[in-house]
């Protein structure tokens, strides 16, 4: 329940940052995509930096989850063949729908009608992929 | 207020958060698809009971919903460049344009195990090269197909 009701939480913050930060707009991601606007990857470039060191810094103080109690920590993985293929079947449809998965989430709260059809073509590849291999790995 | 776009020194600091406040959690780690992975897989098997990703979805979704509310309504007409390129009975395309760059995504994301937010944000903080492979490929075919896109329109 405390789990349900974390996930809900950070998810409503991510949703209303995404949305006010314009990632939710196509016009947004294509003037970044053209290097005609930096916005995209200043916003990107602070993400990461932010998350890097705060992840780093909880790992360093082993500390543990406040509400699964494991302690923090992640294994590290090395590229392969699937990381490439599968991101530039990704970026393709990025470019082409100016929109990725979570920005896709939030267009549809904020009602745009046209991400129906992105929203469905989503549901659509990842469950093409797990029937071809339910033992699905993490994302 | 809500239509001026949120300083990226702002949002972007927020996202890290978002993907610091998983970790110290549940350890667990923030990506879209795989909230969209949950939400599939428990649904196909005939089950509502989502963990906490599929409730982050749920969050993103209202998110949005929030969002536009305290803006009073989306931000933005129309589509991008498919509504600038496809008009009248052309729209019909959109949909289909839209719906097969969706399985691109969907699929695409899967298979590398992430995207945006899972091996672009999540695993570039982890410094997980697998992720650093895959947010470099990702970037750098976007940007050419966006390029080879207004090259053909």
């Amino acid at each position: 329940m405390r789990l349900r009701l974390a996930g809900l939480a950070v998810g409503l913050v991510f949703g209303v940052t995404l949305a006010w930060t314009g990632m939710s707009s196509p016009e947004v991601i294509r003037s970044a995509l053209l290097f005609e606007k930096a916005y995209l990857f200043e916003f990107f470039a602070a993400a990461v930096l932010t998350a890097t060191v705060g992840v780093h810094l909880l790992r360093r103080a082993r500390v543990r989850a406040l509400l699964t109690g494991e302690r923090v920590g992640w294994k590290p993985e090395a590229p392969a063949r699937r990381h490439v293929l599968g991101s530039v079947l990704f970026g393709t449809g990025w470019a082409v729908a100016d929109a990725c998965p979570g920005p896709i989430a939030t267009q549809v709260g904020q009602g745009i009608v046209w991400s129906l059809f992105t929203v469905a073509g989503v549901v659509l590849g990842i469950w093409l992929f797990l029937r071809r291999q339910p033992a699905a790995i993490d994302a | 207020m809500l239509h001026d776009q949120l300083p990226w020194y702002v949002g972007g600091p927020v996202m890290g958060l978002c993907v610091i406040a998983i970790r110290a959690l549940v350890n667990g780690r923030l990506g879209v698809t795989g909230a969209f992975s949950e939400v599939i897989d428990r649904v196909g098997r005939g089950s509502l009971r989502f963990d906490w990703r599929g409730w982050f979805l749920i969050g993103l979704v209202a998110g949005g919903g929030l969002f536009a509310l305290f803006a009073g309504g989306p931000v933005f007409e129309g589509y991008g460049w498919l509504t600038d390129t496809f008009h009248g009975s052309g729209r019909i395309l959109i949909a289909a344009i839209l719906l097969a760059a969706g399985v691109m995504i969907g699929f695409g994301a899967k298979t590398a195990g992430g995207c945006t937010s899972g091996n672009g944000l999540t695993g570039t903080s982890m410094l997980s090269s697998a992720s650093l492979a895959a947010t470099a490929t990702f970037f750098a075919t976007a940007i050419a197909i966006s390029f080879l896109i207004k090259a053909l329109i």
